[in-house]
């Protein structure tokens, strides 16, 4: 089980396009109410389960074959923070949208520190192995239709409450799921970029010139 | 052997996991359960016998996911699978056990968390019913949205005349994934009408014990009970109980009493079943009563009327100009504030009423229901005059709710009481008939007691029937005060039903009204009054309920007085100087003080000088230093939400004076089918709202029709599309390609008549021209640019 006792505030604020504003006392009061709030309705669950590669029908296209080149194994994983958190989102969203818009950033902020949690879990338990990043659908041409597969895979519906839609966004809406190759041979130091994302064109962080290093 | 039958026994033996056997006989990753019924149906049918074997009473086809969304990919129809896996159960049933169609969650979530809608889901249950008619009983099993729930009881109700048992999964921690409490399940699914309710899965026998025993407290139906062999290991997918253990731990679970049909879940096999036949084979059945009084609910939150509770009356466009207004502009977000901040003063349940000539109150009144449950947890109490009104909100209603209202009238009593029943609600009953309001106690209680006789006969017990012996204005009728006091107390003591009062009528025409309402409210809870429907705003009158509660010894040690009085201050940002200008309080985040810095400048200057000459440029500063990364996105939204409470301010004083409100032009703005992200639309909406924009908001998963057909109902020319997904983006395409080509929508010299903006993370601007867009908006504040240059203001 994983327990949240702090959000990553400067990730949240990231998101929030902080990164070089600074704060003044109000939004500081801000801040902390909205992480009081969060972290009382997160209700952080994840799945994930070690697969063999070969006819797993995962691999769909090229950037993927090329992450996981090398890679027998992988691990499917998925991760939410719940559906109250959502709730709470529409909540504020009707009494103060500056809230909701910090509770949001907050939330995401809560599901990546979720899976960085749930990675670290998978890595010890499978101590003699060597991984690849976390990969997932959506990102490049990997196609996001392949959620519910996932989904399925892990029985998450029925374990974790996690289900997607018809348009393959998941929900609760703060949710992830991603692959992640194994093998028991090093693997090349890769680094996620730019070039393979679908939000280059229209990304913050790259106009500003900063990376959004998720 | 039918149900009833067996339902005489002692306790009912189901049987044990079907997906564990599976896996053990060789089910591939991947693979669906329910396509073995076809393929591999001697699989089933040997698992199926395992089970007889071991002494099942009732088995469970292998139909878990059968519905025909899971089973859009197996090559087989819905129709196909029930009926092999019902061929396969009677097979290995024989005579020796009925057989019970399995359903499970469609695997989709529904809204307000997911997109799937309450009829799509009703749709989806009454294919699996109609499929399976060939079974003795439906088991619903594993079901953690009670919403979702109730659209399978009611298309098992409605498709079929076979008995319904109903089964949620609960987290440790009380509550299902979605939130749902025990009481709220056990309360709504006994209303529902469901023969048996209970939890099955998830955890092992011993972490669900006390979630049974919660059971047992408020409801009186058998309690069916499947836990899970213990807690699955992540890596071996064992689970960590034995068979005797399972057993054993069952056997305290059947002694709490009510406790009738008993199985296992995951991980359980034939032998778990052995064991527990051993268990039960040995004891007798336990009824015991539930000890909690008449409750209604929501989703989460259970009230039990066991002494005075809050009903809030302001959601009611009676008398309300803004509310009247919000209604006409489709402003449900203006009526979810109302809900909110009557909740944080004190309402326990909420009053909703949407009549209105101007609109469609069925359509209305759905909308509000939705958004309502989207966003509170306290129950609700619906209330039209219309039986169809009535009966559409509770469909889609997600809990026991109270129904606001039925009377003595044969007409009333026809059209409403059957609604009370199918749905499982809670009613109240007006003492009034054909005749009016009599004038005596001794009328209004006979009126009320024929009003519950007939609720009896329906099978609707007197709890759940809330009188209310209606408040007479004591200015045009002094005695009748003491009347209705007296018609409460006996309806009290001789019913045994609850009483409600709608209080403030009371001292209509008489000076210093909030006086009158507060005695007359005190001496009402006195006579027994448990439901008084006041403005939970107005701090006498909820102070006097607190009050009441202690003096009468209900709130024990004064506990919640003492909360409601001594609450934690929260943090509130400094105020610099008292010496502040309206456009530094907007710029710097000051809400209340630049609410009343606008009304001080109103005494000296016209409405339209302040908001061009200082709402609108303190605005623009804010939005420019939020374009040159001065202040951050949260800082923009707050000096918009103070822009907002100052155009409040300068709305309400035009509307007292009678001229309309300023609007600088009507924009719709929704978040396109499919798409639930809906906090960049809602940011765009709060700038828009405060640069003067009338915005229709028509919320997230919106259908290109309804889009198309506000602008043509409301004829507004700007369209605002938010999509979060690339896969959401052909809804975008959709609604413009539909605008575009909508009659009613096109000029007579062949151009459109409306004009779209859109934004969305994965939106760029080419994309936004290939789809149509007239103009790409990439952020909020380009969204008030581009409303600028269309309205040209």
């Amino acid at each position: 089980m994983i327990v949240l006792t702090e959000i990553n505030r400067a990730e949240a604020l990231r998101y929030l396009g902080a990164g070089k504003v600074e704060l003044n006392e109000s939004m500081e009061a801000l801040m902390n109410s909205c992480e009081r709030d969060i972290l009382k309705a997160v209700s952080p669950k994840y799945l994930y389960k070690k697969i063999p590669l070969e006819n797993s029908g995962l691999l769909i296209g090229n950037s993927i074959n090329e992450h996981l080149k090398n890679c027998g194994e992988a691990v499917l994983m998925c991760a939410t923070i719940g559906a109250e958190v959502d709730k709470l989102i529409r909540s504020a969203s009707v009494t103060d949208m500056a809230k909701a818009v910090v509770i949001d950033a907050f939330a995401s902020a809560a599901a990546e520190q979720v899976c960085e949690k749930a990675e670290k879990l998978i890595k010890e338990e499978n101590p003699d192995k060597y991984f690849t990043w976390r990969f997932s659908p959506g990102y490049s041409d990997y196609p996001i239709e392949l959620q519910e597969k996932f989904l399925n895979i892990l029985d998450a519906p029925r374990k974790i409450g996690l289900c997607v839609n018809e348009s393959s966004l998941l929900t609760p809406t703060k949710s992830v799921t991603a692959i992640i190759g194994v093998s028991d041979k090093p693997l090349e130091k890769k680094r996620r970029g730019c070039a393979g994302c679908n939000l280059r064109k229209t990304c913050q962080y790259r106009k500003s010139g900063e990376r959004c290093e998720v | 052997m039918k149900f009833n039958e067996l339902m005489k026994n002692d306790f009912i033996l189901l049987d044990g996991a079907t997906g564990t056997m599976l896996q053990k006989s060789g089910l591939k990753l991947g693979e669906i359960p329910e396509t073995l019924n076809i393929t591999r149906p001697e699989t089933v049918i040997d698992i199926h016998k395992q089970y007889i074997e071991s002494g099942t009473q009732i088995l469970t086809t292998n139909t878990f996911g059968a519905n025909s969304y899971k089973m859009k990919n197996s090559g087989y129809t819905v129709q196909e699978l029930i009926g092999a896996a019902v061929k396969n159960a009677r097979s290995a049933a024989g005579d020796k056990a009925l057989v019970a169609l399995e359903i499970g969650p469609i695997g989709q979530l529904l809204e307000p968390a997911g997109s799937l809608s309450f009829d799509e889901a009703y749709e989806y249950f009454k294919e699996e019913i109609l499929a399976g008619q060939d079974t003795d009983i439906i088991f619903f099993e594993t079901f953690t949205d009670l919403l979702e729930l109730k659209a399978g009881v009611l298309a098992a109700k409605e498709n079929s005349d076979k008995p319904v048992v109903a089964s949620m999964t609960f987290e440790k921690n009380g509550r299902t994934f979605a939130g749902v409490s025990v009481a709220s399940a056990a309360i709504t699914l006994e209303g529902l009408g469901v023969c048996a309710l209970g939890v099955n899965c998830s955890l092992g026998p011993d972490e669900l014990a006390p979630i049974v025993k919660e059971f047992t407290e408020w409801t009186s139906l058998p309690i069916f009970v499947k836990p899970n062999a213990g807690l699955p290991d992540p890596n071996s997918n064992t689970y960590n109980v034995t068979a005797e253990d399972f057993a054993e731990s069952m056997d305290k679970i059947t002694d709490y009493g009510t406790v009738k049909l008993v199985g296992g879940c995951c991980g359980t096999t034939p032998d778990y079943i052995k064991a527990l036949k051993k268990v039960i084979d040995n004891k007798n059945y336990k009824k015991a009563s539930p000890k909690k009084d008449t409750a209604v609910c929501s989703a989460t939150t259970a009230v039990e009327i066991n002494q005075p509770r809050i009903i809030g009356e302001r959601i009611n466009p009676t008398g309300k100009k803004l509310f009247k207004e919000a209604l006409i502009n489709n402003d449900i977000d203006y009526i979810l504030s109302q809900a909110i901040s009557q909740i944080k003063a004190g309402a326990d349940i909420l009053d909703v009423n949407v009549g209105l000539p101007e609109i469609d109150e069925k359509d209305m009144m759905v909308r509000v229901i939705k958004a309502l449950q989207s966003v509170v947890d306290v129950p609700l109490q619906i209330d039209s005059t219309k039986p169809d009104v009535l009966e559409a909100a509770l469909r889609v209603y997600n809990g026991k709710p109270i129904i606001n209202s039925v009377n003595g009238e044969e007409k009333s009593l026809n059209a409403v009481l059957p609604l009370v029943k199918k749905y499982g609600a809670t009613v109240i009953g007006l003492t009034l008939d054909e005749d009016g309001i009599p004038k005596t106690a001794e009328g209004r209680f006979n009126i009320a007691k024929r009003i519950v006789e007939r609720a009896n006969k329906l099978g609707i017990p007197s709890k759940d029937v809330y009188i209310d012996c209606l408040t007479l204005t004591v200015s045009a009728e002094q005695p009748a005060c003491k009347e209705t006091l007296k018609a409460l107390h006996r309806v009290k003591t001789e019913l045994g039903c609850k009483t409600c009062l709608g209080v403030s009528n009371i001292s209509f025409g008489l000076p210093n009204r909030e006086l009158i309402n507060h005695i007359f409210l005190t001496m009402a809870l006195e006579e027994g009054l448990d439901l008084p429907i006041i403005n939970p705003n107005d701090e006498l009158m909820t102070g006097a309920v607190r009050a009441y509660k202690v003096l009468a010894d209900i709130d024990k040690n004064s506990k919640n007085f003492i909360e409601s009085y001594n609450e934690i201050k929260t943090e509130k940002p400094k105020i610099v100087s008292s010496h502040i200008s309206l456009t530094d309080a907007i710029i710097n985040g000051l809400k209340s003080e630049a609410a009343s810095l606008t009304e001080k400048a109103l005494e000296s200057k016209d409405a339209m000088e302040i908001v061009n000459g200082e709402l609108i440029p303190a605005l623009d500063k804010v939005g420019a230093d939020f374009e040159s990364n001065k202040i951050f996105l949260p800082q923009l939204i707050q000096s918009a939400n103070v822009a907002q409470s100052c155009f409040e301010v300068i709305k309400k004083h035009l509307s007292k004076n009678d001229n309309t409100p300023v609007s600088k032009g009507k924009i719709i703005l929704a978040t396109v089918k499919g798409d639930i992200h809906d906090i960049g639309k809602n940011i765009v909406k709060v700038l828009l709202d405060n640069y003067g924009y009338t915005v229709v908001d028509l919320g997230r998963d919106v259908a290109p029709k309804v889009i198309v057909k506000t602008a043509i109902d409301m004829d507004i020319k700007l369209i605002g599309l938010s999509a979060l997904m690339t896969t959401t983006l052909k809804s975008m395409e959709d609604t413009i390609a539909l605008a575009r080509k909508t009659p009613e929508l096109i000029n007579p010299d062949g151009s459109s008549k409306v004009i779209f903006f859109v934004g969305g993370a994965v939106l760029t601007e080419d994309y936004a021209k290939k789809i149509g867009a007239d103009y790409y908006c990439k952020d909020a504040k380009e969204s008030v640019d581009t409303a600028k240059k269309v309205f040209d203001n």
